[in-house]
Formats: C-alpha cells, structure tokens, sequence
C-alpha cells in the first residue's frame, strides 16, 4: 500500500504525502476550513493522539473553507478509501444527514466533535458547549462594567450554529443585568478587518460604548483596535483563547476569552475512536467544562498548541 | 469580450484539447497510486459527484459563446436550494418544490438575460449583481440556516437508482447529451454559434439577438434551479451557502475544455473532460489522502496546465 | 456589446477634470445614496464619519488601482485577494524574522511583484487568457498560504511601521493620504504619458497598438506587474492597520476590488476607464456597508442592498452617458 501511494505520487511528478505512516489503524479526520485557529488546535490535538496510541491519521479539509458540499464529496471519497474510524466536525450540522448516514451503511464507526450532528449514528460526541461559553465569558465582562451602560455584540458567520448559539449565551447572560443596553448587533463574519470596520462604523453612531462581545477572537482583537484607534476605552471579550487573544489579556487590551479548547476536542474523540476499535471502554458524551481566560489564568495558555500532549484517558474520565 | 480576458489562444488546434492530456496523466497516476480509484464503485461516486458541477457548465459553455458571463450560477443554486427546502417542508411535496426551484432559477435567468440584451450593462456586471441579489435573498429567506424535515422523496432523489444506473449519474449524461443535440442539431444552436461568432449576420436573417440571448440566460437559470434540487436532495436540506462559488468552478471547466470568448466557439467534450479533471483531482487526492494546502494549490496547477499545454502546441502568430 | 470601439482618453484639458466629467452617473449615485443616508442617520454626515469611511475606502482602492490598468488593457486579475493574503503573511513572518519593517516591506512588495510578473508572463508570452491565468494563480497563492501559516496568525508588529496603517499627518490617516497620492499619480500617469495613453490602446485594440509600434507584451508584463506590487503596498496597509494576518484575509476582498472597478465604469471590453472611476466605486461599496452599520440592519440583508445598489449604479451610469452622447 505505501509503495503504491508513492509510486504514485512520482508518477504525477510531484511528492509524497507528509502524513507519516504507522502501523495501526487508520482515522479520517474531517474539520471545516484551513484558516481558522480553532480547528488547526483540533487537527494539532488529533495528530497527536494518533501517535500516542500507534494509529495513522487522515485529515480532511474542504479545499473551499465551510463548503458542505465539498464535505460530502469527501465523505464519499472516504467511504471508498474505508478508513478503520472517522472523526468528524460537520460544515453544517442540520445538512451533514446523508453523509453520517452513508458512513454508517458502510460500518465506519464515526466519532462527533465539536458541533453536534442533528443525525446519524455516532459513538460518541466530544464538544464544549458554546452556549455556556458565550453566557460565561459574557458574565465576566458585565461584572466588570459593574451592571451598566451600553454593549454592541459582532456576530460571526450569519447561519453557522457557533454564531448562533454564542450570540443567544450573550444575550441571556445579559437578561440578569438590565442595567446594561445592547445598542447594536452586526455581523463581522469571524473576520478580524470586518470586526474592526464594523466596530469603528459604530462608534460614531454609539460613542458611549462600554463593552463589545464578539463571537470569536478575531472580531474582538479587530474592535481592540478600533477602539484604540479612536481613543475610546471599553472592554472586550472574545471566544477561542488564542494565542493572539491571550496576549491581549496579558496586555490589558482585552478582558476576558472564553476558552472552546480545540486541541483537546481533537485528543479526546480522535482517543475515543481508536478505543472503540481497540474494543476499549469509552465515554458517549464528553461535555468539556467551561474555561474563561482572564489575566488570572492567562499563564496556563501560553505554551503553543504544538508543545501541548494529550492527556491519558484516565485524566479525561476524571474531568 | 476582447483579446485577453477569456480567449484561449489563435489558431489552436482541434485535435485532443489540453485538458485531455492532463485528464489522462491524472487517470495513470492515480490508478497507479491508489487500489480503490479504478473501483467502479468509485468511478460512479465521481460521476456522481461531477453531475452538479456539469447541471451548471452546460449552459456556462452556451453564455460563454454568447461572449457572456454567468458569475450569479452558484448563489441561484443556493436560492433554489433553500426555496426548495422551504416548499417542500411547507407542503409535504416534492413536486411543487420542484417547481419552485426551477421558477427561481428561470426568473433569476431572466433577469441576467434582461439585464444584459435589453438593458446592455455588460454580463460581468449585471451577474454580479445578480449574485448579490441572490444570495441575499438565500440568506434572508432561510434566515441564514439550513432546512431540514423535507420529505423523504427528495433525498431519494440523489440516491436513488433507474436501470441499475446512480439518478445523479444519469442525468448528468442525459444533460449532456440534450445540450450536444440542442447545439449541433437544432436552429436554436446554430443560433447560439451566431451569437457569439456573427450577431450582424443573425440582425440580416431576421432573427432578433435580444430574445436569444435572453434564452441562453434563461436556460442558465433552469439549469441552476435543476443544480440547486440536485444539491438539496444529496444534503437532505436546503443550505443558503450550498452553492458558493460554483461558478468560478462552472467557468474553469468549460474554459480549459477549449470553449472560446470569441468567434461563437463552443466545446461541449471539452466542457466535459474539464468538469471530469476537476471532479477526479479532487476524489484522487482525497484518496491519496494529500495535505489539504497541497491540494488547493492542484486546483490551480491543473487548471494553469490544461491552457499551458494547448498553447504550447500552437505556433505563435 | 458596447464599449470595445471607444478610443484612448482625451488629450485636452486637465486630466482631472476630464475624469471627473466621465464619472457623472457614478458620482451621481454616491451622492444620491450620502443624501439618503444623511436623512437616515444622524451621526452619518459628521467629520469623524466622513474621516472614518475614507479610510475604510483606501484598503479597497489601493487593491483596486492595479486592478483597473489591468481591466483597461482588457484583462482581469482573480488573484488579488490571495495575493494580498499571501503577501501579508510573508511580510508578517519576514518582520517576525528579520526583526526589522524592512524586511516586512521587502517581503510585501516582493511578493506581489513576483505573483504580478507571473500573471504577466503567463497572460502575455504564454497567452493564457487572464481569468483563467489568474484563477489558476489565486488557488496556487492560497495552497502555499495555508502550508506556510498552519491554521496560525502572525501578530504584532512594531509601532514604527503600524503608523502606515494608524498614523495621522495634520489629521488625515495615512492609508488616505497613500490613497490620494496613489489617485493622482496613477491618473497622470494613465492619462499624460504615453506610457499610458499605450495601456489603453492596448485595451481598444491589442493588434493595432501592436502595428503602431507599441511593444504590447511587454507593456502587458509590466501592467500586471503594477498590479501586483500594488497589491503588495495594499498588504502593507492592510497590516499595518490589522497588526495581524492570516491566511483567508483576502477571501472577502476579490470581488469587491473588481466590483470598485467595474462600478467606476471601466470596462472589461478594454481601452475605457479611469482611477477616479475606482475610487468611486470602492467609495460607493464602502458607503453602503457604512450605512447599514449606522442603521443597525440585520446581516442577511447586507448582499442584496449590495449587489441591488451595484445595479442602480452601473445603470445609472450607462443612462447618463446614453443621454450625454444623444445631446452630442
């Protein structure tokens, strides 16, 4: 088998694949795109669980970032390819259907990560729930402007469950503080320069903002910077801990970062489907608790997600 | 549309197009990498795969001849994909759903066509437009998210099987071979030709250009709604981004397939083999399990290499 | 298809004042559209707004500008929101290197200089039609993107070169100033060298500037290579302001930068066109997102008042130049 991928990747002229090959089983790995942080965290987490237990890994990327389409064709290309074990975070968790369910004729237990499927069989599903995550980080930033004046909320992608159920944690979160107006809720996309275009537009309608809740990192790093641009102080909190956002918290620039922990995400259910293979107990649902990054705590996320190791799974039980 | 834009060069030559050849080195090499790619349970899932992107190139090659552009393709795909979803779940039905999608993409059709014969704004300009139109309305129409709970006769669409042959696989020949009939054996093809090689000629016979080219438009349209019912059966949802950026893909396939900007020239077998090259480097490399930047970066090598090797065979002018 | 027969620029009179006669619809539009949103919104006719939506509108035209000498010549560059992405990221990790902004503005202008020149090459000595070359080219751009980044940002650069982003000079932002120096050499050079009047022979007719003498490949080269290093400088100025990059920045910026072009009425049949043109059309394209943030319009509506006001501008244009050319 590895002499014939190689021959034929010298046949195309062109090199062999970088993935290295081990012995044991094979796990397909589907993440959404390419270019946000979270889900290069989650390969990162992956890659290493499958050289802790001796596995190979495949990764799957949709070469358009976010294309549900794109994704089932690779599930489809998948089934023929029959992977021992796939591990999934579907485009679209209404849409991704007919693809669980193609991997389930074909006998390919599936592990769900990090958005949960609305169907199909799976063994077990590794998430943090991002509703609690957006409620929790919110909390953070309305104790702090001591229960009043005036916040704006950026959205991410407009329809992405993320975007979705991080705005509606926001906006419960701020139910308990009615002291505290929402002047405006607009998309930036989960892009950084949209974030900051977004937010200096709004400070000349609004000039008394006094906290910003993005969706993600970028958007609130790209508020940070509007803001500062213009002088103007409020707080911001963002959702992912990346490495950007942690500086900023270190910094003072930003107050708080709600931590969704793909790297472990990607441990944990790339651990969980090769035990299943192993014929090794698992646990079917792993909620990871919620983390909000503050200056407090900013010291643990410092390390690069590539210096981090999975933890044993005797740790994951004790969670 | 002048030299330079979208005109493959002078003089070439009618023998095997370039896409061809790379179509052929991307069938060694993969037969050769991968045990399960010659599987005909394979070939069918390529097949299978490709019958969205070739609902869309078909009448891409026709506009294309017409010295057009259809940049609204991919966001009509993902309005009907949603209109459909919407329907059907609405009345239990497939066929008015059915319906639906086709009327969507036959009045974004006709508005394209409108814009460009009877208003004049250039093609590039009024489809982008158009595009903008269409995917807001995917996007305020499904307030920015996916339906589910059609009926369960729609999924059957995509998985479902006449004569032992995949449905998707079928119709992708069956438009194929509409589209060649309807180009080289109907008054409406030579038309088509005219359009784009000879529109003085086409004014002296007595045919008036703006009403054909507002068909050529329109057909475009049906075929975006057909695409979007395609698209909405293989995911069982209607999906408001489904359909994003399609048309870049549509207009790669039949520009490597040989098809020019000028002189009404159209290849509907070129048109093919690009949507196969394309539909194949994506499953191969998949199976192959290559790094997914290599892969984004294949996209663009193929679609370079196919123009690169036609030219290469052309003497200068 | 209208446009393909018009001729080189007027020689006479002022060159911008000759711009701004041709761009009457487009203007026409901007200003219907600032009048509505004046009317609508309190805060939108203040200075800090007006100061505010310049800026926005530089990032667009400085992509823009290269973009239109290409669209004169009757080509189009697909790649310039992957260059931009690519370029940024280079530059990012060049400054994180090299330690120093040189090396970042090295790195920028290289990149988009070398990705211009190969777009060039490939459109004029290999004649590969220009979509398909620079489609081509923005996949290739946006593989090496990701294998370069991973999935990571590159952030944090030093203050001395974020004030090309962030700085002010008696008031006005820097991107603005580089904007209008960039319009009004750019328009001399396009409409007072021969240089120029050149690039749009080429686009009016490429064999009879070609029989005229004009070297015509190589004038292409170095259009799309013009391109390309201002895609490059935009990449400056989209850090700089950002303190950041990653590898999808340039996803959202390809259509808008051909809309600002097409918008500003230059043609994609060749040989018409002006910069003024483009900077209305990116300014048109920034009002109408600047308008809806004012106004607090919910976000699935954003592309359809813009791909609606995109029609409304274009048609405008060609009913104001139809009744122009009917009074002649």
């Amino acid at each position: 088998m590895r002499a014939s991928i190689l021959a034929g990747a010298c046949a195309l002229g062109l090199l062999a694949p970088a993935l290295a090959l081990a012995d044991g089983e094979t796990i397909a790995l589907f993440t959404k795109n390419q270019t946000n942080p979270f889900f290069s965290a989650e390969r990162v987490g992956a890659e290493k669980a499958a050289a802790m237990l001796h596995a190979k890994l495949l990764e799957y990327v949709p070469t358009k970032a976010d294309s549900i389409a794109e994704q089932m064709s690779q599930i489809d290309d998948v089934v023929v390819k029959k992977p021992d074990a796939v591990v999934i975070v579907p485009v679209d968790y209404k849409a991704i259907g007919p693809g669980i369910a193609k991997l389930n004729a074909a006998g390919i237990p599936a592990v769900n990560i990090t958005d949960r499927s609305a169907d199909g069989r799976f063994v077990a599903f590794v998430g943090a729930d991002d509703y609690h995550i957006a409620r929790d980080t919110a909390e953070v930033l309305l104790k702090a402007m001591g229960g009043k004046g005036s916040v704006v909320i950026l959205e991410g992608v407009p329809g992405s469950l993320t975007s979705q159920d991080r705005v509606r944690g926001f906006r419960d979160a701020l139910k308990d503080y009615p002291g505290v107006r929402v002047v405006a809720i607009q998309p930036a996309n989960y892009q950084r320069l949209q974030g900051m275009q977004v937010m200096e537009n709004l400070l000349q309608s609004h000039p008394d903002v006094a906290g910003v809740m993005a969706a993600n990192d970028a958007m609130a790093i790209g508020a940070v910077d509007a803001l500062s641009d213009a002088g103007h102080k409020a707080l911001v909190i963002g959702i992912n801990a990346t490495r950007e956002a942690v500086d900023a918290i270190n910094s003072g620039h930003m107050l708080a970062s709600g931590d969704y922990n793909g790297f472990l995400q990607g441990c944990i259910g790339t651990m969980i489907a090769i035990r299943v293979l192993r014929h090794e107990p698992i646990e079917s649902d792993v909620q990871l608790p919620v983390v909000v990054v503050t200056k407090a705590n900013a010291a643990a996320y410092e390390a690069p997600v590539a210096e981090r190791n999975c933890p044993a799974w005797q740790d994951v039980m004790r969670r | 549309m002048s030299e330079g834009l979208l005109t493959p060069p002078a003089g070439r030559l009618r023998a095997v197009p370039g896409v061809a050849v790379i179509l052929g080195l991307l069938l060694a090499g993969f037969a050769v990498g991968s045990r399960d790619f010659l599987a005909p349970a394979n070939l069918l899932n390529v097949t299978d795969q490709s019958a969205v992107l070739m609902l869309l190139a078909l009448p891409m090659t026709f506009i294309i001849m017409t010295e057009g552009l259809d940049l609204s393709a991919g966001a009509v795909v993902s309005l009907a994909s949603v209109v459909i979803g919407t329907v059907a779940v609405a009345s239990g039905h497939v066929w008015p759903a059915l319906f639906a999608g086709i009327a969507v993409g036959l009045g974004f059709g006709i508005a394209n066509g409108v814009l460009v014969a009877l208003i004049g704004l250039p093609p590039f300009v009024a489809t982008l437009g158009t595009l903008g139109i269409a995917q807001g309305l995917a996007l305020v129409v499904s307030g920015g998210q996916s339906i589910t709970g059609v009926p369960s006769a729609l999924p059957g669409l995509y998985g479902g099987h006449l004569l032992g042959m995949p449905l998707p696989a079928l119709l992708l020949v069956a438009a194929w071979a509409a589209f060649a009939w309807a180009l080289h054996r109907t008054r409406f093809g030579s038309y088509v030709f005219a359009l784009g090689g000879n529109r003085e000629a086409l004014r002296l016979a007595g045919v008036p250009p703006a009403p054909l080219l507002i068909a050529v438009y329109a057909l475009g349209g049906v075929m975006a709604g057909i695409a979007g019912l395609l698209l909405t059966s293989r995911l069982d949802a209607g999906h408001p981004t489904a359909g994003i950026g399609m048309e870049f893909d549509a207009i790669a396939a039949v520009a490597v397939g040989g098809t020019s900007f000028e002189r009404g020239d159209g290849r509907l077998g070129g048109t093919a083999l690009g949507v196969f090259a394309i539909g194949i480097l994506r499953n191969g490399l998949n199976l192959l399990a290559w790094p997914s930047a290599l892969q984004v970066a294949s996209v663009g090598v193929l679609v370079i290499l196919a123009l690169l090797v036609d030219v290469l065979r052309t003497p200068a002018p | 298809m209208s446009g393909s027969s018009a001729a080189a620029p007027r020689r006479s009179g002022q060159p911008f004042a000759a711009a701004l006669h041709e761009a009457g619809g487009r203007l026409l539009a901007v200003l219907l559209l600032g009048a509505a949103l004046a009317l609508t919104s309190d805060t939108f006719l203040t200075a800090a707004n007006i100061v505010n939506v310049l800026r926005q509108t530089s990032l667009l035209f400085i992509l823009a500008s290269g973009l239109t000498a290409v669209v004169i010549t009757a080509g189009l560059d697909l790649s310039v929101g992957a260059n931009i992405a690519l370029s940024a990221c280079l530059a990012g990790l060049a400054m994180k290197v090299g330690g120093s902004p040189l090396a970042g503005v090295a790195a920028a202008l290289g990149t988009g200089a070398l990705v211009g020149l190969l777009n060039g090459l490939m459109v004029s000595l290999l004649r590969i039609p220009s979509f398909i070359a620079t489609y081509g080219m923005l996949w290739v751009l946006q593989g090496i993107a990701y294998a370069v980044m991973g999935g990571e940002a590159v952030y944090g650069f030093p203050r001395a070169f974020r004030m090309l982003g962030i700085g002010r000079i008696v008031g006005v932002p820097v991107p603005v100033l580089a904007m209008l120096a960039l319009l009004a050499l750019g328009t001399l050079l396009l409409r007072r060298t021969v240089w120029g009047h050149q690039v749009y022979a080429i686009g009016a007719n490429a064999e009879a500037a070609r029989l005229s003498g004009v070297p015509v490949r190589r004038r292409l080269i170095i259009v799309y290579l013009a391109s390309g290093v201002a895609v490059g400088f935009a990449s400056l100025v989209f850090l700089a302001r950002l303190n950041s990059a990653e590898a999808d920045i340039g996803d959202t910026l390809t259509l808008p930068a051909i809309a600002a072009v097409l918008i500003g009425g230059t043609s994609l049949f060749g040989g018409v066109g002006s910069l003024f043109g483009s900077f209305i059309g990116a300014l048109l394209l920034t009002l109408v997102l600047n308008g809806m943030n004012l106004l607090d319009v919910n976000a699935n509506w954003q592309p359809l008042v813009t791909g609606t006001i995109v029609l409304l501008a274009v048609w405008l244009d060609l009913r104001t130049r139809r009744a122009r050319a009917l009074r002649r």
